[in-house]
C-alpha cells in the first residue's frame, strides 16, 4: 500500500480533483469535508501528507491546523494549505502557521502531485507490475534531441520490437509530453543548447510524476565532461554516438527490469533448451546469466531434469561464451541436471583449446542432444 | 465610486475567470463587445460569491446548464453522462465561483481594499435576471468559450463603503 493523502476541502469538486490527480499513483486519497471530520480521520488513519482548505465551514483550515500542531500524534504529519486567496496577509498568516507548503486555487493537477511528490515518495501505478513486462511488450521511448536524424535512427534500430519512439526537438516540449504521457524511457541529447539536457533531467528527476522513469544521456563518444557529468547527476546511463543498437535496447531492458528470458529459454520435447543467438555478445551474455539460475531452477520445480545448451547459432566460442558456459555447467551440476550442449565443429574446435573447456563434448542437433540425454547412444561431436 | 476602481474591478475579474478557466479547464475565453448579455431561452445556471469589506458586492457567474455539466466533468475527471444529478454541478460552479472570487479578493487585499467572502450560492432557471438597487453599480462582463462554442457571463455588483478618504 502507497502513502495515504487525507484531503480536507467542503467542496466535494476540490476532493475529487485531487483523488482524480493521484489517481495514477500508487497511494490511498482520504476525504474529509471539514477540520473536525479531518481531524478524526487523521487520528485515525495518521495519514502521510494532509491537503488543507482553508476556509470551510464547522472548522476552518485555520484552527484545524492548529488542532494538528497540539496533537503529539499529528503534528509531525506535513500540511499543505490550498486556498483561493493568495494575497500577501493571506499567504504571511499562512506561513506563520508551519504548514509544509500552500497552492493557490486555480491550480494544475500537475502542480499539486509536484508539490506533494516533494514531502512524500509518489510512485506511479503500476510500476512494480512494469518489471514483469517482457521485452516484446509495447513501450514509449521519448527521444529529446533537436537533431531529427538520432530519432530516425532510433526508430530505424528498433523495428524488430514494439516499442514506439516519440522525437521532442526542445524540453519544453519533453515536459509536455511527460504530462501528458508518461513515457516508460526518456534518452536526453546531452549537447542541447545551454545544458538543457541536463536542466530536463534535474526537472524530471524533482516531478513526482517522472522521477522513476529511466533517463539515459545521448551524447558523442568524445564527450567526456559531459559523460561524467550525466553520471554524477544520476542518469541511469549514457548512450553514446554512433549508437550500437543492440547496446541500447540492453540497457532500455535492464533499466526497466524487462523480462527478456523467453528469448533464450523454452521448454520443448519435456527438456528446457537454452538457445544462444547469433548475435551472441556481452550483452546477450548479462541476460542470461541474469536469468540462468532462476530458469533452470524453476525447471528442476516443474520436474524436468534435461537441459540442452544450443550454440549452433555461433561461429566461435570467445571468453564471453566460456564463461557463460561455465556458468551454465556449475549450475547444472548443483541442481543435478543433466546437460547437453548442440554446436558446431568450429565452436567444438576452439573450446578444445582451454584448459576449462577442452573436455566439453557437442552433438549437431536438438534430436541428437535429447537423445543422449535419454540414455541413447552418444554421438560425439 | 471612482471610474478606475470599477475599471479595475472588470479587470481583475476578466483576469481571475481567465486563469481559472484556463488553468482548471484548459479553455481558452475571448471578451465578448460590452454589452453582451446571456441570452435567455436556454435554462441556466447563476453562481455566486459575495465579497464584503470596505469594497462590498457580488459576482454572479451565468452560464448555459448544459455548459455548466461540461465544465463540471472537465473539472472532475468524468463523462458528462456520469454525473451524479444537479448536486454535483452545483458544487463544481460554486467552486468554480469561489475560485474567481478569491482571486479577485487577493488582489483587493493587495490593494489595501480587505475583505471576506461568502459561501458560494446557486441560482437555476430560465428567464430570470438579477436586478441591482440604484445605490449599486452594476457591471456585466461577458466572454465566448470557442472551443465549447457557449458564453460565460459575468456580472459585478459592487457597492463602495462610504469613507472620509
Amino acid at each position: 500500500m502507497g502513502p495515504k493523502i487525507l484531503t480536507v476541502d467542503d467542496s466535494k469538486t476540490i476532493r475529487l480533483i485531487i483523488a482524480k490527480a493521484f489517481k495514477s499513483f500508487d497511494c490511498e486519497v482520504l476525504e474529509a469535508s471539514n477540520g473536525v471530520e479531518g481531524l478524526a480521520i487523521a487520528s485515525k488513519e495518521k495519514p502521510d501528507i494532509i491537503i488543507l482548505d482553508l476556509t470551510m465551514p464547522i472548522m476552518d483550515g485555520y484552527e484545524t491546523l492548529t488542532k494538528l500542531k497540539s496533537d503529539p500524534e499529528l503534528k509531525g504529519i506535513p500540511v499543505i494549505m490550498l486556498t483561493a486567496e493568495a494575497g500577501r496577509e493571506n499567504v504571511l498568516r499562512i506561513a506563520k502557521q508551519g504548514v509544509r507548503d500552500y497552492l493557490v486555487k486555480p491550480f494544475k493537477e500537475d502542480v499539486i502531485i509536484d508539490r506533494v511528490g516533494r514531502v512524500i515518495d509518489l510512485k506511479p501505478k503500476g510500476s512494480t507490475p512494469i518489471k514483469a513486462k517482457r521485452f516484446d511488450d509495447p513501450l514509449t521511448i521519448l527521444v529529446v534531441d533537436d537533431k531529427p536524424a538520432i530519432c530516425e535512427q532510433i526508430r530505424a534500430g528498433i523495428t524488430d520490437t514494439p516499442w514506439t519512439v516519440i522525437g521532442r526537438a526542445q524540453s519544453g516540449e519533453a515536459v509536455d509530453f511527460c504530462s501528458q504521457t508518461l513515457p516508460d524511457v526518456i534518452l536526453i541529447s546531452l549537447s542541447l543548447p545551454d545544458g538543457a539536457g541536463f536542466t530536463l533531467f534535474q526537472m524530471l528527476r524533482a516531478s513526482a510524476k517522472t522521477k522513476s522513469v529511466p533517463v539515459f544521456g545521448l551524447c558523442v563518444k568524445t564527450t567526456v565532461d559531459e559523460q561524467t557529468r550525466a553520471q554524477q547527476m544520476g542518469f541511469n546511463g549514457v548512450v553514446t554516438k554512433p549508437m550500437d543498437m543492440d547496446d541500447l535496447k540492453a540497457k532500455v531492458a535492464r533499466s526497466l527490469s524487462l523480462d527478456t528470458s523467453y528469448k533464450y529459454f523454452q521448454q520443448k520435447n519435456g527438456v528446457l533448451l537454452v538457445t544462444l543467438p547469433s548475435t551472441f555478445g556481452t550483452n546477450v551474455a548479462n541476460e542470461v546469466t541474469t536469468h540462468l539460475r532462476a530458469k533452470l531452477s524453476e525447471a528442476v520445480d516443474a520436474g524436468l531434469d534435461k537441459v540442452i545448451f544450443d550454440l549452433s547459432a555461433l561461429k566461435t566460442a570467445d571468453i564471453t561464451l566460456i564463461k557463460l558456459g561455465l556458468d551454465f555447467m556449475t549450475l547444472c551440476d548443483e541442481l543435478s541436471l543433466k546437460q547437453r550442449m548442440i554446436g558446431s565443429s568450429v565452436v567444438s574446435q576452439e573450446c578444445k583449446k582451454y584448459e576449462e573447456t577442452k573436455d566439453w563434448s557437442f552433438v549437431s542437433t536438438f534430436n541428437e542432444a535429447q537423445a543422449v540425454l535419454c540414455g541413447k547412444e552418444l554421438i560425439a561431436a | 465610486m471612482p471610474t478606475t476602481m470599477i475599471q479595475d474591478m472588470d479587470d481583475l475579474v476578466r483576469a481571475a475567470i481567465n486563469e481559472v478557466f484556463d488553468t482548471m479547464l484548459n479553455l481558452k475565453l475571448e471578451a465578448e463587445p460590452p454589452g453582451t448579455e446571456l441570452l435567455n431561452g436556454e435554462a441556466h445556471i447563476a453562481s455566486s460569491v459575495g465579497f464584503i469589506g470596505r469594497l462590498t458586492g457580488i459576482v454572479y457567474i451565468y452560464s448555459t446548464a448544459s455548459f455548466a455539466r461540461t465544465i463540471t466533468a472537465t473539472l472532475i475527471g468524468l463523462e458528462e453522462s456520469d454525473i451524479d444529478g444537479e448536486e454535483m454541478v452545483n458544487d463544481a460552479m460554486g467552486e468554480v465561483a469561489n475560485m474567481i472570487v478569491g482571486n479577485v479578493k487577493s488582489r483587493l487585499s493587495d490593494r489595501g481594499m480587505p475583505c471576506v467572502l461568502t459561501i458560494p450560492s446557486i441560482v437555476r432557471g430560465s428567464h430570470f435576471t438579477i436586478e441591482a438597487v440604484s445605490s449599486t453599480e452594476r457591471r456585466v462582463v461577458s466572454f465566448k468559450c470557442l472551443k465549447a462554442n457557449q458564453q460565460i457571463v459575468i456580472e459585478i455588483l459592487i457597492k463602495l463603503e462610504k469613507s472620509n478618504n
